[in-house]
């Protein structure tokens, strides 16, 4: 620590530029983890509030929601803890100047998967709505008569819940009823015991019971068949960890730029008798320095950011993942220090003190 | 015992197909109390005596002992332990640390050795090398004479049983040589260190017990002063 402090006191642009590099590197990887965290919520946050362990789907929806077609009739509850109906639909609303894709979902109003009113009221006949909150960001009001496109049935919403996407499309609860009528219109009496999957609650998933043509998976299944889902949190993920191998590869060429330009100090210090252990010590404890500085900016830099973004960016920043991302900017900064150690080694001092200077 | 000892120690030097013997097998031992010069022309082979002697290389035949113990064989990581805890050198070029002052050079010898000189004998030091007011300068503000004086202060400064100086005089007007010398003799007689000086100044051999010449490799004694 004494060398790593005592150097960078006296060089401090040649460090700054260093931490300057990994404060921007951290602030790139803390902001794409808040995007990938908020893309991932667009997605899935309706099926997280159900706060449930799966689905019961048909064989046939390749894992997807609307897919899948399914009667009341067809699931008991056999195994599960407690289970809930649900009927989804996709649909775009307009309510003057305003326009949504929306995704209706009916369910009963005794089910857990009934959500919180955060404003307004809970919806109570046909036609009723309680609906997402990003609407209301959006224009959307308490009494607002939606017009659907693709029916001439309106729904009114009644209230307001938080957290209610699904697959990046606000959620409108409502009975099933209200559900039956915007997608079957006329015929509603001969398909209003259609649903597209069961909720259920159990410990274990193996338990419930259901016909072949049916299949069980769990919520976190369901999440990642969702169309693009897994596609942009891989293509996130990926560049999150290029970031890593960057830094990584960025910090092995500055600190071996660094040492080979030391090699003679070394040299005269390994003269001397100090240890290559102790000189490889002090140049990790330069990085490690060098790179929670950097870490630490690029935190208060992405923090301040996300305060002042506009509300239609989906940045989520998930505290835990900055941390342990932040940790590995950490380590991968160090694993780059340890290719200048290897070079430290092999000073010879002899040639390091002039006394001998003999390039062959 | 003798603080430093070679026996029968050569170095042959392997340049394409030649050979170069840079020293030529000789034994050589020296006492503590003694100051030692040892001169000769320019590529005789003083500093490659003098490397093997600190154990910077080891020697293609023969032992090397220091304080009893021979250090010819060992790995690097013991022999650089040994430099540390035995050995002072003063450097034919500067041997500082650019980004430490003149006193962080010094507490830096505190990290990885113990029983380094105390604060009175520091202060003593520091004063008769005249570097008492550079202790917070870096190397960068000081004149060649005074990062020689620093240099020799951090050879000093571990207290070791044996100095090996290569040209310490070498960026000094005659007063200050004549004073570095006095401090060398002064540091070797009273503290019973073995001190070894390479030089070209033929006048500070007045200051030294004994003097050897080195001449195409061979080593030899050529003057010796009554001991007082
Ligand atoms: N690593 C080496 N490889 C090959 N030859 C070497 C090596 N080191 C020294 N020599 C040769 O050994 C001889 C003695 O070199 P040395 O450095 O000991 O001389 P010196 O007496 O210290 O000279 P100077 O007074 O110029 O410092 C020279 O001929 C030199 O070329
Ligand atoms: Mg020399």
């Amino acid at each position: 620590m004494f060398l790593a402090w005592n150097e960078i006191k006296n060089n401090k642009l040649r460090f700054l530029l260093i931490v300057g590099v990994l404060t921007l590197v951290s602030y790139l990887v803390f902001f794409l983890s808040g995007l990938a965290n908020g893309l991932e919520n667009l997605n899935k946050e309706a099926v997280i509030k159900w706060d449930a362990d799966g689905i019961i789907l048909t064989e046939e929806s390749d894992l997807t929601l609307p897919q899948s077609s399914l009667k009341i009739e067809d699931y008991n509850g056999a195994g599960a803890d407690e289970y809930a109906v649900l009927g989804q639909f996709y649909t775009i609303a307009t309510a003057g100047d305003n326009k949504a894709n929306i995704s209706l979902f009916g369910i009963r109003e005794d089910e857990f998967i009934m959500p919180k009113v955060t404003e307004g009221k809970v919806f109570k006949g046909s036609g009723e709505v309680i609906a997402d909150d990003t609407l209301k960001n959006e224009g959307f009001e308490i009494g607002d008569e939606l017009q659907l496109s693709a029916t001439d049935e309106t729904l009114t919403i009644t209230g307001f819940t938080d957290n209610a996407r699904f697959n990046a499309a606000p959620v409108l609860y409502g009975s099933l009823e209200t559900l039956q009528k915007v997608r079957f219109g006329e015929s509603t009496e001969n398909m209003k015991d259609r649903i597209n999957g069961f909720v259920i609650r159990t410990d274990n998933l193996e338990e419930v019971e259901v016909d072949d043509s049916f299949q069980v998976i769990a919520t976190q299944d369901l999440i990642e068949n969702m169309p693009g889902y897994s596609e942009q949190s891989m293509t996130l993920s990926f560049m999150i960890y290029f970031l890593f191998i960057i830094s990584a590869v960025i910090l092995a060429i500055f600190l071996y730029v660094l040492t080979i330009q030391k090699i003679s100090i070394f040299g005269v210090m390994k003269a001397q008798g100090i240890s290559s252990g102790y000189l490889a010590k002090s140049v990790i404890a330069q990085t490690f320095l060098l790179a929670v500085a950097g870490v630490i900016i690029g935190f208060i830099f992405t923090i301040l950011t996300g305060a002042f973004l506009p509300a239609a960016v989906p940045v989520a920043f998930n505290y835990v993942d900055m941390l342990v991302y932040g940790a590995v900017l950490v380590l991968v900064s160090i694993l780059g220090a340890l290719f200048s150690i290897q070079t430290i080694v092999k000073i010879d001092p002899l040639k390091a003190i002039g006394a001998n200077v003999w390039h062959c | 015992m003798a603080l430093l000892e070679l026996k029968n120690v050569n170095k042959v030097f392997q340049s394409g197909q030649t050979e170069i013997e840079a020293l030529k097998t000789t034994s050589f031992s020296a006492e503590s109390g003694q100051l030692i010069a040892i001169i000769g022309p320019s590529g005789s082979g003083k500093s490659t005596f003098l490397t093997i002697a600190g154990g910077l290389q080891a020697p293609s035949n023969g032992e090397v002992f220091i304080n009893g113990n021979d250090i010819t064989r060992l790995k690097e990581k013991k022999r650089a332990s040994i430099r540390l805890q035995e050995i002072g050198f003063v450097l034919q070029s500067s041997n500082l640390v650019p980004f430490l002052n003149v006193s962080q050079q010094l507490k830096l010898l505190d990290k990885v050795k113990k029983n380094n000189l105390n604060d009175k004998q520091l202060e003593e030091l520091c004063e008769s090398l005249g570097i008492r007011d550079l202790l917070k300068s870096f190397p960068s503000d000081l004149s060649g004479g005074e990062r020689q004086r620093v240099a020799i202060a951090k050879a000093l400064y571990t207290d070791p049983s044996i100095i090996l100086a290569d040209e310490p005089t070498a960026s000094l007007d005659s007063d200050r040589a004549f004073e570095v010398m006095d401090m060398l003799k002064k540091a070797t007689t009273t503290n019973g260190k073995t001190t070894i000086v390479v030089t070209h100044d033929t006048r500070l051999v007045d200051y030294c017990d004994q003097v050897y010449k080195i001449t195409d490799g061979q080593l030899r004694l050529i003057e010796e002063m009554a001991s007082v």
